[in-house]
């Protein structure tokens, strides 16, 4: 057996402590204290499973949960089409197009609490001006109900990541064999059948790949949760990992919002492992 | 040949690892080598970002006055991530010598790490009840940092247009009469309301309003709100008329009115009349209108319906705590420290008019704060005019996250004011019961 070797453990070992120190140490403590009183400064008593009972009538964070998984949802349909949209565009003949790609994958460059305040700016002054140079209501007072909130951070969400997807289908794209589609073609397949029948199965891969990035990168959102909506209204645009921050940081029930984070934790891994099974499933093997 | 290269992966495995570890401990070498030898070194953690850079100066003066002091300020902003931040310090073995509480609930957290200042000077001279938050058992656990207070911030000149006397408001029916007034002559004082209310800053509405409603029925004492186990609105009435006053004459919509918009763009521009602020907006105001700051604004109390008198209420928004777990001879030069900022003249010079504090302490030459609305909360603290900030003794995380939030509710039409009001009373209750 190779693998038993001393140099190849040895080779791994930088990599393994890394990871130990910032993984899963505190993930064995975070589990730890989970089960205790901890208030951030003293461990407390041990508390058994409690904080997992309490946190399922946590009408707060199931809410939060509710509202991140339609966010999710939105976002993940939104992200998807718009990236491969976007793909699809710049690798045709077009002249402008190694420009439209660094433009559509600008936003991503930009920090997230940044974009948020940028587009806070538009949601609440821009669209307010258009709105009333047009005479058009729904465009006013942007954030202030959760529905504007909502929509305002899955605007956002997509226009920042959309670019970062897109990226991941172009290189699919590229990869894919020229004689497939021209023998389509000769067929007398037109564009639509050829992109349904031809391109779509065989760049099922990028979605395997981009699906868990937008369905991680979505579930877990913090920074542009908290720069453009802050959760208000009335806490209702707040989503998990703000949910979480808070308890521990705001409520300093610590030990509270472990259990939370762990309970977070399994949901978007078991989300995230599900969804990888089933697209891979689905991959055209060439 | 297996030997070769069983040594050069162990070479560079032991490389790679050396510099991780290296990076890791990098850190501390500097700071213990040149402050070895006699000097005592004092840490401190402090939150307030505005007032860092003179707080530099003020500590640089002092090392030159005692050369064995060395003292390393850590500034950490905004009040949820000091918490966090302070946390995670002495987490990590690095414990400051001087670092900031806040009400009484701080003071039951951090408790086993706080020493007893009522030895020191500046624990003597602090004004009567700025230290009722911090004292436990007769022992004085936190110094004052400065006095803050709130109410109703006006433009005097636009008042003296609409023909109105500030000090003729002393009730709600007056204050009403006033806020119509100013509303039908909107168009020609250039006014785009007479309010901006900021539903979004959970802390105006939640903390500061609420406290002017609940502190007479905590007899004006923080402690016996931290004690309560229940809340009774007993006010709510006259609550509910201020809030609804603010909202019907504000700038819509409020629920996502923020301070920058409140103060910044609405208020200093003159495009409101009165906003419900403290004097830290004094510096918001400032940079965009000096003059306006400077002369042309006014602070009156927040009307309580069913009480005779309402004072503008004034409080301590931060203290000083010295850890226990210190050295002896560092605990003391802590003390020292702080007795010399607050107490000598030097340290009362800088407290005045570099940090441009109120002072909690007495023997100030006040005649030096020069911004009127800091020189109102003085007055009225001296005059005993005020009530007291109950707020800090909310339960965690209630005033803001539960009361704000359910403000914010009430202000978009989705609660009425029953539904706030109980589901308040069932979370103190709920908190205070555990």
């Amino acid at each position: 057996m190779r693998t038993r070797e001393l140099s190849y453990w040895l080779f791994l070992a930088p990599v393994l402590l890394a990871l130990g120190l910032v993984v899963v140490v505190p993930m064995v403590l975070g589990l730890f204290y989970s089960f205790t009183a901890w208030n951030g400064i003293q461990t407390g008593e041990f508390v058994g499973f409690q904080n997992y009972i309490n946190l399922f009538t946590d009408e707060r964070f199931l809410d939060s949960l509710w509202f991140t998984t339609k966010f999710s949802v939105v976002s993940v349909i939104l992200i998807n089409f718009i990236g491969l949209s976007l793909a699809l565009i710049v690798t045709s003949k077009i002249k402008t197009s190694s420009l439209l790609r660094t433009t559509f994958f600008m936003p991503n460059l930009i920090g997230g609490l940044i974009l948020g305040f940028i587009w806070q700016f538009i949601f609440l002054k821009v669209f307010a001006s258009v709105g009333e140079a047009v005479g058009m209501e729904s465009l006013q007072a942007w954030l202030s109900t959760t529905e504007t909130g909502f929509w305002g951070l899955v605007i956002l969400m997509s226009w920042q990541m959309a670019g970062y997807i897109m990226v991941i289908y172009i290189a699919y794209l590229e990869g894919l064999p020229n004689e497939l589609i021209e023998a389509a073609e000769i067929d007398g397949a037109s564009t639509i059948q050829r992109f349904r029948y031809i391109i779509f199965p065989l760049v099922a891969p990028a979605f395997t790949v981009s699906m868990f990035l937008t369905l991680s990168n979505t579930f877990k959102l913090y920074d542009q949760n908290l720069s453009l909506t802050a959760g208000g209204p009335y806490n209702s645009t707040e989503m998990v990992a703000m949910e979480i921050f808070k308890t521990a940081f705001v409520q300093n029930a610590f030990a509270y919002a472990q259990a939370k984070a762990i309970i977070f934790f399994l949901i978007v891994a078991v989300i995230a492992l599900v969804q990888v099974y089933i697209n891979k499933r689905r991959e055209v093997e060439m | 040949m297996k030997d070769l290269k069983f040594s050069k992966g162990l070479m560079a495995s032991v490389l790679l690892s050396a510099g991780a570890l290296a990076a890791c401990s990098s850190g501390d070498d500097g700071s213990t080598a040149e402050s070895g030898g006699e000097q005592v070194t004092v840490d401190i953690f402090q939150f307030k970002v505005e007032f860092k850079d003179q707080f530099e100066d003020v500590v640089a003066q002092y090392e030159e006055e005692n050369p064995d002091v060395n003292i390393e300020i850590t500034t950490v902003g905004g009040g949820e991530d000091y918490g966090a931040a302070l946390r995670s310090r002495f987490a990590s073995g690095n414990e400051p010598a001087i670092f900031n509480i806040g009400g009484p609930q701080d003071v039951a957290d951090w408790k086993d790490n706080l020493t007893d200042l009522s030895d020191t000077g500046a624990a003597d001279a602090a004004l009567e009840g700025t230290l009722d938050g911090v004292t436990v058992e007769s022992e004085v656990l936190g110094l004052p940092y400065n006095q803050e207070g709130y109410g109703f911030i006006y433009n005097t000149r636009l008042f003296e247009e609409a023909g109105i006397d500030a000090a003729s408001i002393t009730d709600y029916a007056s204050l009403e009469e006033a806020v119509k007034t100013l509303d039908s002559k909107k168009d020609e004082l250039g006014l785009e309301s007479v309010f901006a209310l900021p539903g979004k800053e959970t802390w105006v509405t939640g903390l500061h309003l609420s406290n002017t409603f609940l502190a007479p029925e905590f007899d004006n004492n923080v402690l016996t709100a931290y004690d309560a186990d229940s809340v009774d609105f007993e006010y709510g009435e006259g609550f509910k008329k201020i809030l609804d006053l603010q909202n019907e004459y504000s700038k819509q919509p409020t629920v996502s009115l923020d301070y920058s918009q409140q103060v910044e763009e609405l208020f200093s521009l003159e495009r409101v009349a009165i906003i419900q602020q403290g004097n830290w907006a004094y510096g918001s105001i400032a940079g965009i209108d000096q003059e306006l700051a400077d002369s042309g604004v006014g602070m009156m109390p927040i009307p309580v319906e069913g009480l005779e008198e309402s004072g503008l209420p004034v409080g301590v928004p931060m203290y000083w705590g010295v850890n226990s777990n210190q050295d002896e001879e560092v605990v003391t030069a802590s003390k020292d420290f702080l007795d010399w900022l607050y107490t000598s003249d030097a340290g009362k010079t800088a407290v005045l008019e570099d940090f441009k504090f109120i002072p909690a302490y007495e023997g100030y030459d006040t005649s030096k704060i020069t911004d009127p609305m800091s020189k109102t909360i003085y007055d009225a603290s001296e005059a005993g005019d005020t009530i007291g900030w109950v707020f800090m003794g909310y339960p965690t995380g209630w005033g803001q996250d539960e009361l704000g939030a359910n403000i914010q509710k009430y202000l978009s039409d989705e609660a009425s004011w029953d539904e706030v009001v109980d589901s308040a009373k069932s979370a103190w209750e709920a908190d205070r019961g555990e």
